[in-house]
C-alpha cells in the first residue's frame, strides 16, 4: 500500500475504516451533555423564574439551616438560600466560561493554524512570544494584569483573553505541524489546491479536536479562574453570587455547614461535565467526518 | 457590655485552670508552675520589621514588648500600669518632671548590661521628629532626657503631658542597646538599626532566635530578663516561643485540632462557637480596644468634583440611623461583638459610653435625608479590602439596609495598596474600616480621628474648631476631671456630628490548647508571652 | 544541525526571551496603581517617614531611571533587597524555591501516574461504562477549585484520619516527600484530569489511525501495537500540554501553598505583587522565566525524541 493511496481516503473525506464508517447516531454522553448545557443556559437566561428566593434576601433568624423542603439547599450564614443563590450564580458562570474563552479559542485557532501552515518568520515570531507569555504563570500574569486594570469580570476578560488565545494557539500549531505532514497535506498541495483550501478544509478539521476537548476543559478552568480571582477578590464583585465566591464563603463553614459550599461545587462540577460531554460529542463529529 | 462579660468569663476560666495563685498581675504566693517547652502559636501575618520606633504594623507592635522592655509596664489586663526597667516612677505637681528609679544590675539579652545612658539614647532616638518614625507623637513633650547616676532617669517636659507615663509604657519607648545597634553593620544610623532589626537583641523577656520571613520565627528565653516568677525564680517560664505564619484561618484551626500547635491568632467568629465546645481548647474572646465603623468623606465635593451628598450633616445621621447595628453584630461577629458607642473602643479612659448614639430608626433616616433634599436617595460607592470575607459580608448587608431609604451602596473591592493611596488621597466617597489603640489614653484615637490637623480626621474631611482647642487644651492637662470635662465635650461634638457611620466593637478571638496558661492579649493587642507557661 | 547544536540555540534563545520577561513585568508592576510607601508603612504614616521610604528605595526618581538601574541588577544578576522583607531578593528566593519545585515536581509525577493509565483504560473501553466513569471521576477532579479540595484532603486525611500532617514542611528531604504529599496531589488532580481528557483523546484518534489498524491487521501482539506506537504517538500532544501546564502549576501552587501554610515562591509572588514589593515580584519572575523556558527546552527535546518526524518544530 503507497503512502499515497492511504492517504486517500482521509481527503476523500471518509475518515477512519471500520466502526466509524457507519452513520453517525445519537449517543447518550453528548446528549446528556446538550441537555446539562440547556439547563444552565435556561438558569443563565431566566434566573428569576427558576430560582425560589431572591439570592440576596437576608434572614438573621434563619441561618445556616440543613436543607429541608423549604430551602432544598439549606440557608447560608445570612439566612439567604443557597439553591436561589446557586441559579442565579448560573449566569454570572456562564458569562465568565463563555466571554474568556470565545476570543483566545477563535483567534488562537486561526492564528495556530496560520504559523504552523506557513512556518517562517511569523512562526519564529510566534515562539518567542509564547515563550514570552508562557514564561510567567498564567494566574500570576492575570492578577497582575487585573491589578492594573482594577478588579471586576470584564477586565478578568480582558486579562485572560490577552493571555489565553496563545494556548489555543499553540496546541493548534502543533496539530497543524503534524498533520502537514500526513501524506495527504501532501497529496492536496500535489493537487494543486490553494492554502486556504488545504489548511481549513483539509488541516483544521483533522487537527481540531483536541483544540475543541481542550475548549470545552478550559470553559470549566476559566470559571476556577474566575473563582481563584473571586476568593483574592478581583473578580466578581459582590453581592454577585458567584459559584466560586460561594465556595469560597462556605470555606469557613465545612465542618459545620457542608452545605454551603458542597451545592456551588456540585454546580461547577455539573457545568464542568456538560462542557466536556458535548466537547467529546463535538469532537467526535468532526472526526467522523 | 456582653462581649465583656463573655471575655472576662473566658478569662476567669483561663486562670481558674491553672491554679488560683498564678493570677495576671504576678501574685505573690509561690505556686508550682511548669517551667520551660515550647509554645508554638500560628499567626495570620509575619512581622516585618523588628524595631520598635520604625514599626507601623500590628504584626509588628503585638509582639514588640516581649523583644524590647518598657521602663513602664501595662498590666496583664491592660487597665493599669506597673513598674518595668524603672521600678519607680514619679511626675512632679506641675507635669514638668518625671522621675524614673531604673532598677539595678539590669542587662541586655546578651548579658551585656543596660546602662542610663542606653536609655537615654533609646528615648533621645524615639522622641526626635527626624529618627521617631510615625509614633513620635507619643513622647513629644519630652524636651530633655537627664541622666542622675546612679540609677536615676529625670525627663524634662517641654510642657506638661497628662499620658506620659501611659506613652512610655508603650512600644516604641522600648529600650534598646546603643552598643550593639551601632555595632550593626551600616553607614549610618538608619543603615544600622535596619540591619540590627534583622538580628535583633533587646532587653524584653525573650530574644529573636531564628526568622525565615513569612513562614517561622522562634523567639527563645532571655536568661537575663530581670523579672521573677511565681516560684522565686526568673520569667518568663518558657523556653521558646514558635510562631508559624499561616494565612489562611480554617489551616490555622485545623492544625491546632490536631494537636500540631498550641494557639492561634485572628479565629473567626463564625467558628467561635464551634471551638468553645471542643474540650481541648479554651477558645478566648480577649476584650480589645478595637473599633469596626464606615469611614465617610465629608468634603462638600469628591475628588472627581460631584457633589458630596455626605457634607449634610443630616445625611450622615440619616445614614447612621439606617444601619441595623444588631444585624451587623450578627454579621460581622456572630453575635460577639457591642455597639460602638463613641468613636473611642469603651476601654479607652474617658470615653463616652452613653449607649448607641444613633439607634436604628428608618423612619428617623427618611425623614432626615428628605430634610437634606435626598427623598430618593443617593449612589454611594465604598471601598471594600479585595478578598476579605468580613468586607463583604457587612457591605453585602449595609447594601440591604440603606437600600430601605434609597441609599444604593456600590462595593468597590480594591488592592490594599491602591485602597491606601486613595484614602490618603481623600480620593473616596466611603470605606469600611476598624481601628486599635495602641495607647491607653483617648490622645491618639482623638487626634487622628477628630483633630484635623493631623490627618484631617482620618482622612474624612470633617473639621471643628472647637474640637481642635478643646484637644489642644486636653493635651497640657494634668487635672483628670479636667481633662474628662474635655474629652465629654470632643465626644458630644463628633457624635453629633457624625463623621463616620458607628458599627462595633469587637474582641480579640484566640484559641488555645488546654494545656497553655496565662498567656495574655491586652486590649491595645499586645501578646504577652512573659507569664505563659505549659502544664500537663 | 544535531541535537547539541539544536539544544544550544534553545538555550541562547531563552536570554532575549527572559529580557522580555523583565521589562514586561517592570513595566506591569509600575502600570500598579497603589503607592509601595504607603503600602508598606499603613495609612497611619506621616508623609516625612513615607517621603523618606520612596527615597530609600527609589522611587523618587523618574521611571526611567529606574528601569536603567534595574536593568544594570539584571544584568550583573543583583536583585537588590525585598522593600518590605529588609533581606536579599537572592537569599529570599533560594530558600523558597527548592520547595515549590520539589512540590511541583511531585505534583506532576503524581499527575502522569494517575492520568496515563486511566486515560489508557478509558481510551480502550470508549464509549463503555467505565470510559464514563473515568470521565466523570475526571471532570469532579477538574471541577474543584484547588482551595477547596486542599481542604478537603486537609480535613479528612489529615486531620480526621492523621495519615498527614496539617500543612507546613518537614525538616528535610525525606519528610518534605511526606509533608508535601498532599499539597502535591491537589496541585496533581487538576492536571492529571486535564491530561488524561487529552491523552484519552489523542489515543481514541491513534488507536482509529490507519497503521495501528494495519499493524493490528497484520497481526502484531496488541500489547505491542499499544506501546511501540500508540502510546507513541498519543504522547506528543500530552507532552506538549504537560509543558503548557507547568506555567499553570506554578499558578496553582500559589493558592496550594496559602493552604498548606508551605513556604514556596508561588505565595512569595503574590504577597510581593500585593506588597508592591518591586524587587522581589522582578527577581522571581526573571528566575521562574529562566526555569520554565528549561522545561519548555526539554518538552521540545522529549518531542522530538518522540517524534523524530517533528524537528525543532
Amino acid at each position: 500500500m503507497s503512502e499515497v493511496a492511504a492517504a486517500a481516503p482521509a481527503l476523500a473525506g471518509a475518515a477512519t475504516p471500520g466502526r466509524t464508517r457507519r452513520l453517525p447516531r445519537l449517543r447518550p454522553g453528548p446528549l446528556l451533555g446538550a441537555a446539562i448545557v440547556l439547563l444552565l443556559l435556561v438558569c443563565a437566561v431566566a434566573p428569576d423564574w427558576v430560582a425560589p428566593y431572591s439570592p440576596l434576601k437576608f434572614d438573621y433568624r434563619g441561618t445556616l439551616r440543613p436543607p429541608s423542603w423549604a430551602h432544598p439547599f439549606g440557608t447560608d450564614n445570612f439566612g439567604r438560600d443557597i439553591l436561589s443563590r446557586v441559579i442565579w450564580a448560573t449566569r454570572i458562570d456562564m458569562q465568565i466560561a463563555i466571554f474568556s474563552t470565545l476570543f483566545p479559542a477563535v483567534f488562537g485557532t486561526v492564528a495556530g493554524c496560520l504559523v504552523g501552515y506557513f512556518g517562517g518568520v511569523a512562526d519564529l515570531l510566534f515562539r518567542r512570544l509564547v515563550d514570552l507569555v508562557v514564561t510567567v504563570p498564567f494566574l500570576v500574569l492575570v492578577i497582575a494584569i487585573v491589578a492594573v486594570l482594577g478588579p471586576g469580570l470584564v477586565n478578568m476578560y480582558v486579562a485572560v483573553s490577552a493571555v489565553g488565545w496563545i494556548f489555543y494557539a499553540r496546541l493548534m500549531r502543533g496539530e497543524i505541524l503534524a498533520q502537514k505532514r500526513r501524506d495527504y497535506a501532501a497529496a492536496g498541495r500535489v493537487m494543486g489546491y490553494g492554502w486556504p483550501r488545504i489548511v481549513f478544509r483539509h488541516l483544521l478539521p483533522n487537527a481540531i479536536s483536541p483544540v475543541l476537548v481542550f475548549w470545552m476543559t478550559d470553559m470549566a478552568l476559566c470559571i476556577l479562574l474566575g473563582s481563584s480571582l473571586g476568593y483574592l477578590g478581583l473578580g466578581a464583585q459582590p453581592p454577585t453570587a458567584e459559584w466560586g465566591v460561594l465556595i469560597a464563603d462556605g470555606k469557613n463553614f465545612m465542618t459545620t455547614a457542608w452545605w454551603m459550599s458542597i451545592f456551588p461545587g456540585m454546580a461547577i462540577v455539573l457545568a464542568g461535565i456538560g462542557f466536556s460531554l458535548l466537547g467529546d460529542g463535538v469532537a467526535a463529529l468532526v472526526r467522523r467526518r | 457590655m456582653i462581649q465583656r462579660r463573655q471575655a472576662l468569663k473566658g478569662l476567669a476560666g483561663l486562670m481558674a485552670g491553672s491554679f488560683a495563685a498564678t493570677t495576671l498581675s504576678g501574685g505573690a504566693r509561690a505556686a508550682s508552675v511548669t517551667r520551660g517547652g515550647t509554645f508554638t502559636f500560628a499567626r495570620a501575618a509575619d512581622c516585618l520589621y523588628l524595631d520598635p520606633v520604625h514599626t507601623a504594623q500590628n504584626a509588628d507592635i503585638w509582639i514588640s514588648l516581649n523583644l524590647y522592655d518598657t521602663l513602664i509596664q501595662p498590666t496583664a489586663d491592660g487597665k493599669g500600669l506597673e513598674p518595668g526597667l524603672a521600678e519607680s516612677y514619679a511626675v512632679s505637681e506641675d507635669g514638668k518632671e518625671v522621675t524614673l528609679k531604673i532598677r539595678p544590675g539590669l542587662k541586655f539579652a546578651d548579658g551585656s548590661p543596660l546602662a542610663l545612658s542606653d536609655i537615654k539614647w533609646s528615648l533621645d532616638r524615639a522622641r526626635d521628629k527626624a529618627t521617631g518614625g510615625d509614633f513620635q507623637f507619643l513622647l513629644e513633650a519630652i524636651g530633655e532626657v537627664v541622666l542622675a547616676p546612679p540609677a536615676t532617669v529625670v525627663l524634662k517636659m517641654s510642657h506638661p503631658d497628662p499620658a506620659i507615663l501611659e506613652a512610655l509604657a508603650t512600644f516604641n519607648a522600648g529600650i534598646m542597646s546603643e552598643k550593639l545597634v551601632m555595632a550593626a553593620p551600616g553607614a549610618d544610623l538608619e543603615a544600622k538599626s535596619k540591619s540590627f532589626a534583622e538580628h535583633p537583641v533587646g532587653s524584653g523577656p525573650f530574644v529573636l532566635g531564628a526568622w525565615t520571613h513569612n513562614t517561622e520565627m522562634v523567639l527563645t528565653r532571655n536568661p537575663h530578663y530581670w523579672k521573677d516568677g511565681v516560684d522565686g525564680e526568673k520569667l518568663p517560664y518558657l523556653d521558646r516561643v514558635r510562631f508559624l505564619i499561616i494565612p489562611d484561618d480554617a489551616t490555622r484551626i485545623l492544625k491546632l485540632r490536631a494537636g500540631e500547635i498550641d494557639g492561634t491568632e485572628f479565629v473567626p467568629f463564625s467558628r467561635v462557637a464551634e471551638l468553645k465546645a471542643d474540650p481541648k481548647l479554651d477558645m478566648v474572646l480577649y476584650p480589645s480596644a478595637k473599633v469596626i465603623y464606615f469611614n465617610l468623606n465629608n468634603r462638600p465635593t469628591f475628588k472627581d468634583g460631584r457633589k458630596n451628598p455626605m457634607a449634610d450633616v443630616r445625611v450622615r445621621q440619616a445614614l447612621n440611623h439606617a444601619t441595623d447595628k444588631a444585624a451587623l453584630i450578627q454579621v460581622l461577629s456572630y453575635g460577639f461583638g457591642t455597639p460602638q458607642q463613641t468613636y473611642m473602643p469603651t476601654s479607652t479612659p474617658y470615653a463616652y459610653a452613653h449607649g448607641e448614639p444613633y439607634p436604628y430608626d428608618v423612619a428617623k433616616a427618611k425623614k432626615l435625608l428628605a430634610d437634606a433634599g435626598y427623598a430618593k436617595g443617593f449612589t454611594v460607592s465604598c471601598m471594600a479590602l479585595a478578598g476579605n470575607v468580613d468586607d463583604v459580608a457587612q457591605l453585602s448587608a449595609l447594601q440591604q439596609m440603606w437600600g430601605e431609604v434609597g441609599v444604593q451602596v456600590k462595593i468597590k473591592q480594591l488592592e490594599n495598596a491602591t485602597r491606601l493611596t486613595r484614602f490618603k488621597a481623600g480620593d473616596y466617597e466611603m470605606r469600611t474600616s476598624l481601628w486599635t489603640n495602641d495607647i491607653k489614653d483617648p490622645n491618639e484615637i482623638t487626634s487622628y480621628f477628630a483633630y484635623y490637623p493631623t490627618v484631617h480626621s482620618n482622612r474624612s474631611g470633617f473639621r471643628d474648631t472647637t474640637i481642635e482647642a478643646l484637644f489642644e487644651a486636653s493635651q497640657k492637662e494634668l487635672d483628670p476631671k479636667k481633662r474628662e470635662a474635655q474629652y465629654t465635650e470632643i465626644q458630644q461634638r463628633y457624635i453629633a456630628a457624625a463623621p463616620i457611620v458607628f458599627l462595633l466593637e469587637v474582641p480579640y478571638p484566640i484559641a488555645l490548647a488546654r494545656k497553655v496558661r496565662d498567656f495574655v492579649q491586652i486590649p491595645l493587642g499586645n501578646n504577652i508571652f512573659l507569664n505563659t507557661h505549659l502544664e500537663g | 544541525m544535531g541535537i547539541v547544536g539544536r539544544i544550544g540555540l534553545r538555550l541562547l534563545q531563552i536570554v532575549p526571551t527572559v529580557a522580555l520577561v523583565a521589562v514586561l513585568m517592570f513595566a506591569l508592576m509600575r502600570l500598579l496603581p497603589g503607592d509601595p510607601a504607603i503600602q508598606l508603612l499603613g495609612d497611619r504614616a506621616t508623609d516625612a517617614s513615607l517621603a523618606r521610604l520612596r527615597h530609600e528605595m527609589g522611587f523618587d526618581r523618574s521611571v526611567s531611571a529606574q528601569f536603567w538601574s534595574y536593568l544594570e541588577h539584571v544584568a550583573t544578576l543583583r536583585l537588590g533587597d525585598s522593600i518590605t522583607m529588609h533581606v536579599p531578593v537572592t537569599r529570599l528566593i533560594l530558600d523558597r524555591l527548592p520547595i515549590t519545585l520539589m512540590l511541583t515536581g511531585m505534583a506532576t509525577v503524581l499527575a502522569l501516574l494517575i492520568a496515563v493509565p486511566l486515560a489508557f483504560v478509558a481510551a480502550l473501553r470508549e464509549g463503555g461504562a467505565v470510559d464514563l466513569a473515568i470521565r466523570m471521576l475526571g471532570q469532579v477532579g477538574l471541577s474543584m477549585p484547588v482551595f477547596y479540595l486542599g481542604l478537603i484532603l486537609l480535613i479528612t486525611l489529615a486531620a480526621g484520619l492523621g495519615w498527614f500532617p496539617v500543612g507546613g514542611i518537614g525538616g528535610g528531604f525525606v519528610e518534605n516527600l511526606y509533608y508535601l504529599f498532599l499539597p502535591a496531589l491537589t496541585l496533581a488532580l487538576s492536571l492529571a484530569m486535564v491530561l488524561m481528557r487529552n491523552l484519552r483523546e489523542a489515543l481514541i484518534e491513534v488507536l482509529h489511525a490507519e497503521f495501528v489498524q494495519f499493524a493490528t491487521a497484520k497481526g502484531l501482539r496488541r500489547r505491542l501495537v499499544l506501546g511501540r506506537h500508540v502510546l507513541r504517538n498519543a504522547l506528543v500532544p500530552t507532552v506538549t500540554l504537560l509543558g503548557l501546564q507547568i506555567g499553570s502549576l506554578v499558578g496553582g501552587a500559589v493558592i496550594t501553598e496559602s493552604v498548606f501554610a508551605i513556604p514556596g515562591v508561588g505565595r512569595l509572588m503574590i504577597d510581593s505583587i500585593f506588597a508592591r514589593d518591586y524587587a522581589v515580584v522582578q527577581g522571581l519572575t526573571i528566575v521562574l522565566a529562566v526555569l520554565v523556558s528549561l522545561v519548555f527546552l526539554l518538552v521540545d527535546t522529549v518531542q522530538g525524541l518522540l517524534d523524530p518526524r517533528q524537528e525543532a518544530a
